[in-house]
């Protein structure tokens, strides 16, 4: 590095863009950001592959379910918690590295910022879990036997891409509200880990009516739905909002 | 151009920064000096939106940092190299940065020569020394050649020759007709690089104008090789002397170069040095923000 270098013209000419960048290319970018990672890119992988990898396991093991509703559903249950983690990553995880300030520095407006995050993680949730849905069911056609149904499959399936949408902006949502990923991970998995089981332990009609991931289980399951679409929604919106009014009002120092 | 207008952030009871304003004009490298805790950074900050201000106002280039449709593409800004992600390469780093400015990839490979991390790009972030840090951060705010460079302490981690390209760097930007404002702890380094100075202590300016004036002392240093005499001629010609850095200096206020030389010529008395008793940069900074 010498001054030589500084003697160069430029090769190329910035010309950088004179408008804002639009909401769908920072959509796109904060995808981009949250697979640029190792950590990004194998909770994606995880949450892709593993259910798959669990179906072969169910099949080979013979305990083959009675339809392809209850073994998405129970598939799902994992790909739950990691795609609640990739949320919370594309947020806190901006927080705890401080990539936050480059972020804000380039894009000031902090709710087109939050929009687009929560925009990604729902087509990064909703991508993740059409794998999980298409690997499933590719194995389910392999190794399934007689007596296993496919009706409901259809069903199955849009109820799991919508919750796994869900799960990620949940995630994101709770990233950005508690502003540090370590934190929000470990709170995260106690509440719904253990706080739900003790809640569906001893209040189980409360914990019916909270408990995102019977939630996304039931709707997936096709039982319950209109509750179910309920208690999602309900995750997902009162996490968002806590994300975004915290996030407006955090100074970054 | 950045204008920062009457700038003040309380936290609580304690005010942190108070009405700070000043005005940074094309063509120049402005430092922005003060003690640890002075409100340099939070100032920064503030310009920048990443921290909103109790009262008052800064303007880059006549609106608000929020307001400006490209921000990066107007300024340029560094405040804490360590804000990146380690698990990212330097070059996805800043293909990220890039593709949200909206300049061409290409400009990554650029940046990425002329601070001289090259050869580091595809290797994680998280193994760089923080000399690489800070380069990197300087070429993320060099993406889009923007008219403004805001830099917070720029010269940390990076080796002499590192500093002197640096210097050299900003220089040319502001050669250019760019406006630069650093902050830096680096006296020395300040002084051969700015052409104007913020001074600024316990939350307030405490001086602001070209670096040439404020370092501009009174009265004259002249060396002879016969100090007791010349002391004495100059007290009986009415012009105040103490001692100066060693015995054969002297140090005369409220006198000009002329005078003393005329006063040591009648006497006889052999000099070996005259200058302008100017201040040292180290000396004007702790005169100013001792508290």
């Amino acid at each position: 590095m010498t001054a030589a270098v500084l003697d160069r013209a430029p090769v190329v000419s910035p010309r950088p863009a004179t408008r804002r960048a639009s909401l769908t290319r920072l959509t796109g970018l904060e995808i981009r950001k949250s697979l640029s990672t190792r950590s990004g890119r194998a909770l994606t992988v995880a949450a892709a592959v593993l259910p798959a990898s669990g179906a072969a396991m169910i099949f080979a093991l013979g305990e083959q379910p009675p339809n392809a509703a209850i073994l998405l559903a129970v598939l799902g249950s994992l790909v739950a918690m990691l795609l609640l983690a990739v949320g919370v990553l594309a947020t806190a995880g901006e927080w705890t590295h401080g990539t936050v300030q480059t972020t804000f520095l380039t894009v000031p407006q902090r709710g087109r910022v939050l929009t687009t995050k929560y925009a990604g993680m729902a087509l990064l949730g909703a991508t993740i879990a059409t794998v999980v849905v298409g690997s499933t069911y590719a194995v389910a056609a392999i190794g399934a036997g007689p007596g296993f149904s496919w009706q409901g499959a259809g069903l199955a399936a849009v109820a799991t891409v919508a919750s796994g949408a869900a799960l990620a902006v949940t995630g994101a949502g709770i990233g950005a509200a508690v502003a540090n990923a370590p934190a929000a991970l470990t709170g995260t998995y106690l509440v719904l880990l253990v706080g739900m089981t003790i809640l569906n332990g001893v209040k189980p009609n409360w914990g019916r009516n909270v408990d995102p991931l019977a939630a996304a289980f039931n709707l997936i399951g096709q039982d319950s739905s209109t509750r179910s679409v309920a208690v999602l929604a309900g995750w997902l919106v009162v996490t968002a909002v806590a994300g975004a009014v915290v996030t407006r009002r955090r100074a970054i120092s | 151009m950045i204008t920062v207008s009457g700038l003040t952030k309380r936290y609580g009871d304690q005010t942190v920064v108070d009405r700070v304003s000043f005005t940074l004009e094309p063509g120049t490298v402005t430092g922005f000096l003060g003690p640890n805790g002075a409100g340099k950074t939070t100032t920064m900050r503030m310009v920048t939106g990443l921290v909103p201000p109790s009262a008052g106002e800064a303007l880059v280039d006549g609106r608000r940092y929020a307001d400006l449709p490209n921000p990066a593409a107007v300024m340029g800004t560094l405040l804490d190299a360590g804000a990146v992600h380690p698990g990212r390469t330097g070059r996805t780093h800043l293909r990220i940065l890039a593709d949200t400015i909206g300049v061409p990839a290409r400009r990554v490979d650029e940046v990425l020569e002329l601070v001289g991390i090259a050869d580091a790009a595809r290797r994680r972030i998280g193994g760089y020394s923080l000399g690489m840090r800070q380069r990197l951060g300087i070429a993320g705010a060099l993406l889009a050649d923007p008219p403004v460079l805001m830099f917070d302490e720029p010269a940390n981690g990076l080796d002499p020759e590192g500093i002197r390209w640096m210097r050299e760097l900003l220089r040319r930007h502001a050669a250019r007709g760019g406006t630069v404002l650093l902050s830096s702890h680096l006296l020395g380094e300040v002084q051969h690089t700015v052409d104007r100075l913020v001074v600024i202590g316990a939350g307030r300016v405490v001086a602001d104008g070209p670096i040439a004036e404020l370092l501009a002392g009174d009265g004259v240093l002249v060396r002879t090789l016969d100090p007791v005499g010349l002391a004495a001629a100059l007290r009986a010609a009415g012009h105040p002397v103490t001692p100066g850095a060693d015995p054969a200096e002297l140090r005369v206020a409220a006198a000009t170069a002329e005078q003393v030389g005329t006063v040591a010529a009648r006497g006889g008395h052999v000099l070996t040095g005259l200058r302008p008793a100017d201040r040292g940069l180290e000396d004007l900074f702790f005169q100013l923000t001792a508290a």
